[in-house]
């Protein structure tokens, strides 16, 4: 596939940027694009249950329509046999503490780096960091929801799967997953459920849609949602039962879906962030929309003299119901220190490592040795937070955030706007 | 009642009316007044005092106090002896804040001697470019700054050289103001006649002019050093990696995450460096001092 | 003799603007063109796949939709309430720094007699105290369980969530950052007041109340006016104060909306399109400032 640059203007442009063929091939999005970039409503869109009129210029893998992301001979992987960087600086882009300090660490002092972690709070901060002109980074750690889009603008590269023995501990749907076919640019991370994290000292009873404890104004003041416009507009629209579909590219139901959160603004003061795993456990948020790593992590952030029963995690029963989600690793294109970057994606591939970054972050990863049983046996989550355990058949049936087209992400992005200024 | 021993007091012989309400008379002590003052030091510093007491909490707690210890400096997991960042961004902050007055306070002094000797319509002009950084609010220049380097200075790599480039147009403005208003005090007599006794221009200004500016350059540069450390806006636009991060976007990016004790023992070294600094240059002020205006008077001249 | 005068009179001709050369020169690279950036990205007409305005250097290709959006959005639509609501904490924040501002700064200039340098260092002092770092400890002071609740309890006051959304906690931020800057200007220009003016009007035995009406407050009404709009300027512009005391939507300034759209998202044709919104706004104060300014300068040549 050709993505040479294209600007109006004819400037030569570094980054990449949309090709010409593209533009003039009357993608509807771009010509909507034009002028109107923030309000593209409804037109163009994203319909997965049909294979035709795909509106973005990259594939959007499904599972039902999996991905073989190309190899390009500008972007190849790294050669066999070289030996690991060493001294400087290690740059890892990833959400804040979802990395164990001490893996880190160990890892920097064996091989002499400094490792440094660029925090951010959600995809699209990713995104934009990542492709600031000049930057580099060593390793990041994107959802099958940037991966397409990443690889046709060159922002990861390949891997070389050869100094990434490791592969062979993962879930077998992982090894070959859906939109990465072969893995060839990513290794998963971390699986989890999307949910609800509440204190169960202080909520009564969970009502069946437990969604509702965020509408709940008994809770007013201290209650949060993801700082992640997919998760939180996604929530709303199956609390309000709208659709399961939370990649919709309906613009009456994101409208829908934004207008209820932003009835939470004045109802329950409603505040959104991504920090479940420290603002239940100490307190200052009875309810929070959290991942499942949120509440087991959080056990570690209790205050001295309260244990793990003070917690609760609330996701669907059946599988076919909860949000699912994984995070992958990848190694920038502009990574100074690919090499080292892959002896790391390979330790953390790791059974003990893996165990380690777990048992602090909480993120179970989609490793064969760490099944639920053994987490739960080895005591590293306690048994009134069994919810939060996430299991291959989730990942089988689940809701999932997918990529989408631009025109789609345009449209949540207005809608989310509109939440975060108040409504 | 009377205020006999204040010298005004000595000075004004009028005599006092022996009964009148509080609000009439002219020589009641400002009790008031003393009161809000005091008031506003209290308010204004105590909390910092706690923020500095919390640094030294046995505890992850940063609002209740659980004894003291130092563990949250050296060796706690997570403390600023620790976690690199940390120590990391105090450096860079340092750094940063060194390197700017090194730029800014030459090229605001050269500014500043130009504008106000040169005159004619494009020194009006240039005069007016050089003020609204002044005014500008700093989101307004963290925004513009980041979007010329992100999409057309892009040889100026986020990170400390474009941190560089923001902190020294933020507080080269500064230098002007202050310089500028010591130099037109002093006025263009005695370059004149240094140079009517046959003085080059450039010898002028090194042994008549430089060192009559010496006081309120070394004011400006005490402006820069702090507006760099202060400097929150423009640097978190700018900083790229984490890195790069100063002290206040480490801070700023701490709060909203998990904050623990680190921070305010991070906050505290932040704040003995820039004391340090200050102790530094006000001796170094003293020892150097010439004009007669003291630094505090060059610092409150601007604005 | 004579003509190596000449001779320096025409090298210090040029000499002026040599020096004034490099500074200029740096505030057009680094202020003007900046500026211009932002208007190439607010007018541009296109968007790349990650959803990011391709900036249009050529102000022939400017398109003005998307600020068009801006702006009635701003004027009409979903920012309205953004708009109203940076305002009023400007206008809120503003006036409790000349409450308490207005008397610190008249009592550290004219009042304090023997202890003056100590107020002027200790009110200078949050100057060298960090923002970031001044805010950071009233996070730990407002805490559900810190010590302003603590206190509070004492006097049988339940505990006040300041921390969640609290508007009352952001303009008591707002106020408490930015009053060193407030006082600052005002204290130089109170301190510039001829001592024998007031005193005059003393022995004429007139009040406190009526010298400061008709001496004091109109001779500081320029230091007063240059305080509020200095103070002003970055107060309507911020966004970290009200992201570290409140972080809710509820309390959303327009900086909060910029640095969502620039830092956070590919969106920068809508948070350019709101600096220059903010801009204009603020145009009128900065040049009433900067001819305030120019005034001064003048009467001082």
């Amino acid at each position: 596939m050709n993505f040479e640059g294209f600007d109006p203007a004819g400037r030569r442009r570094p980054r990449p940027q949309l090709s010409r063929r593209r533009l003039l091939q009357g993608t509807v999005w771009l010509g909507a694009g034009v002028g109107a970039a923030p309000l593209l409503g409804a037109c163009g869109g994203d319909n997965p249950a049909a294979s035709s009129g795909n509106s973005a210029p990259y594939p959007l893998a499904r599972p039902d329509r999996p991905v073989k992301l190309p190899i390009k001979d500008s972007n190849p992987p790294i050669d066999d046999g070289l030996d690991p960087e060493t001294g400087g600086v290690f740059k890892i882009l990833n959400y804040d503490a979802y990395m164990a300090p001490g893996i880190m660490k160990a890892f920097g002092a064996e091989y002499d780096v400094d490792v440094q972690v660029t925090p951010y709070t959600n995809y699209d901060e990713m995104l934009s960091k990542i492709r600031a002109p000049g930057q580099s980074f060593d390793l990041v750690f994107p959802g099958p929801g940037q991966m397409s889009k990443m690889v046709f603008t060159d922002l990861i590269q390949p891997l070389n799967h050869s100094y990434i023995p490791n592969l062979e501990n993962l879930w077998p749907e992982y090894q070959d997953p859906w939109y990465d076919k072969g893995a060839q640019y990513t290794v998963p991370y971390t699986i989890y459920t999307t949910g609800v994290v509440y204190r169960a000292d202080r909520v009564s009873s969970v009502p069946e849609n437990g969604y509702d404890l965020i509408w709940d104004e008994k809770y007013a003041g201290k209650i949060y949602i993801l700082d992640d416009m997919w998760e939180a507009i996604g929530m709303s629209m199956l609390r309000n039962g709208l659709t399961t579909n939370i990649n919709t590219s309906d613009a009456s139901l994101v409208q829908k879906a934004t207008d209820s959160l932003i009835e939470l603004i004045d109802s329950v003061n409603i505040k959104a962030n991504i920090n479940a795993y420290t603002e239940v456990p100490e307190g200052k948020a009875t309810i929070h929309q959290g991942w499942s790593g949120d509440v087991i992590a959080g056990q570690y952030y209790l205050p001295k003299g309260e244990t793990p029963e003070v917690l609760g995690y609330w996701v669907p029963e059946e599988s076919s119901k909860r949000v699912t989600g994984n995070d992958c690793i990848a190694i920038p294109k502009s990574a100074k220190k690919p090499m080292l970057a892959h002896t790391l994606i390979n330790d953390l591939l790791d059974n003990d490592i893996s165990l380690r970054n777990f048992g602090w972050n909480g993120y179970q990863p989609p490793i064969n040795k760490l099944s639920a049983e053994y987490l739960i046996d080895q005591g590293y989550i306690p048994k009134n937070l069994g919810s939060a355990v996430v299991v291959p058949d989730d990942f089988k049936t689940g809701i999932t955030t997918y990529e989408v087209a631009p025109s789609t992400e345009a449209l949540w992005r207005q809608n989310w706007s509109k939440f975060k200024a108040g409504g | 009642m009377t205020d006999v021993k204040a010298p005004r007091a000595a000075a004004s012989p009028a005599a006092q009316p022996t009964r009148v309400p509080p609000w009439r008379n002219p020589w009641r002590r400002p009790y008031v007044l003393a009161g809000i003052t005091w008031a506003y030091v209290v308010w204004s510093l105590v909390p910092v005092l706690v923020a500095v007491q919390f640094s030294f909490n046995d505890g992850r707690s940063r609002s209740v106090w659980q004894g003291f210890s130092t563990q949250w400096y050296c060796c706690a997991d997570g403390s600023v002896g620790e976690d690199s960042s940390l120590l990391r961004a105090l450096e860079n902050s340092l750094i940063l804040a060194g390197a700017t007055v090194l730029i800014a306070t030459p090229l605001g002094v050269m500014l500043a001697m130009g504008l106000t000797r040169w005159r004619s319509r494009a020194s009006r002009v240039s005069n007016g470019i050089a003020l609204v950084p002044l005014v500008t609010p700093e989101i307004v220049l963290g925004s513009a700054l980041y979007l010329v380097i992100v999409n057309l200075y892009q040889f100026v790599p986020l990170g400390r050289p474009a941190m560089l480039l923001g902190h020294v147009t933020l507080s080269v403005s500064y230098v002007l103001v202050v310089v500028r208003s010591r130099l037109q005090s002093i006025g263009p007599d005695f370059e004149e006649a240094a140079r009517d006794l046959g003085a080059s221009p450039l010898r002028a200004i090194r042994t008549i002019l430089l060192p009559m500016l010496m006081p309120s350059i070394f004011a400006s540069a005490m402006l820069v050093f702090a507006t760099s450390l202060d400097d929150f806006v423009v640097s978190q636009f700018l900083f790229g990696d984490a890195s790069n991060a100063t002290v206040p976007v480490r801070l700023y990016n701490a709060v909203r995450n998990a904050p623990t004790p680190a921070l305010n023992a991070l906050a505290t070294l932040l704040l003995v460096a820039s004391f340090l600094a200050l102790v530094l240059a006000y001796v170094g002020l003293r020892t150097r001092r010439r004009g007669t205006k003291s630094a505090l008077a060059e610092l409150t001249d601007f604005g | 003799m004579a003509d190596r005068t000449l001779d320096h009179d025409r090298a210090a001709r040029r000499l002026w603007p040599a020096l004034a050369l490099p500074g200029t020169f740096w505030l057009i690279a680094l202020f003007l063109v900046p500026f211009y950036a932002v208007m190439a990205v607010a007018f541009s007409g296109y968007i790349n796949v990650f959803g990011e305005p391709i900036p249009a250097w050529n102000p022939l290709s400017w398109k003005f939709d998307t600020f068009t959006q801006v702006l009635s959005a701003s004027v009409t639509g979903e920012y309205r309430a953004v708009w109203i609501r940076t305002g009023t904490y400007t206008v809120a924040a503003l006036a409790i720094c000349v409450a308490v501002g207005y008397p610190v700064a008249y009592y550290t200039a004219r009042l304090a007699g023997k202890r003056r340098g100590l107020v002027l260092a200790l009110i200078l002092a949050p100057w060298w105290i960090n923002y970031i770092t001044r805010m950071l400890a009233w996070v730990n002071l407002l805490q559900d369980d810190g010590y302003v609740n603590k206190t509070l309890g004492i006097f049988g006051v339940a505990p006040i969530s300041w921390l969640s959304g609290n508007a009352f906690t952001v303009v008591l931020a707002l106020a408490y950052g930015y009053l060193p800057f407030f006082i600052i200007p005002l204290f130089a220009s109170l301190d510039r007041i001829d001592q024998r003016l007031l005193e005059a009007s003393r022995d004429l035995g007139v009040g406190m109340v009526r010298t400061f009406l008709h001496v004091t407050l109109p001779l500081s009404k320029i230091g007063l006016v240059t305080a509020m709009v200095i103070t002003a300027l970055p107060l309507t512009g911020d966004y970290y104060t009200n992201a570290i005391v409140s972080g809710s939507p509820n309390t959303t300034m327009v900086g909060n909306q910029v640095e969502l759209f620039l830092l956070q998202g590919p969106q920068k044709n809508l948070g350019a399109g709101l600096v220059l919104l903010l801009s204009l706004v603020l145009m009128f104060f900065m040049a009433y400032y900067l001819v305030l300014t120019q005034r001064a300068s003048r009467e001082t040549r």
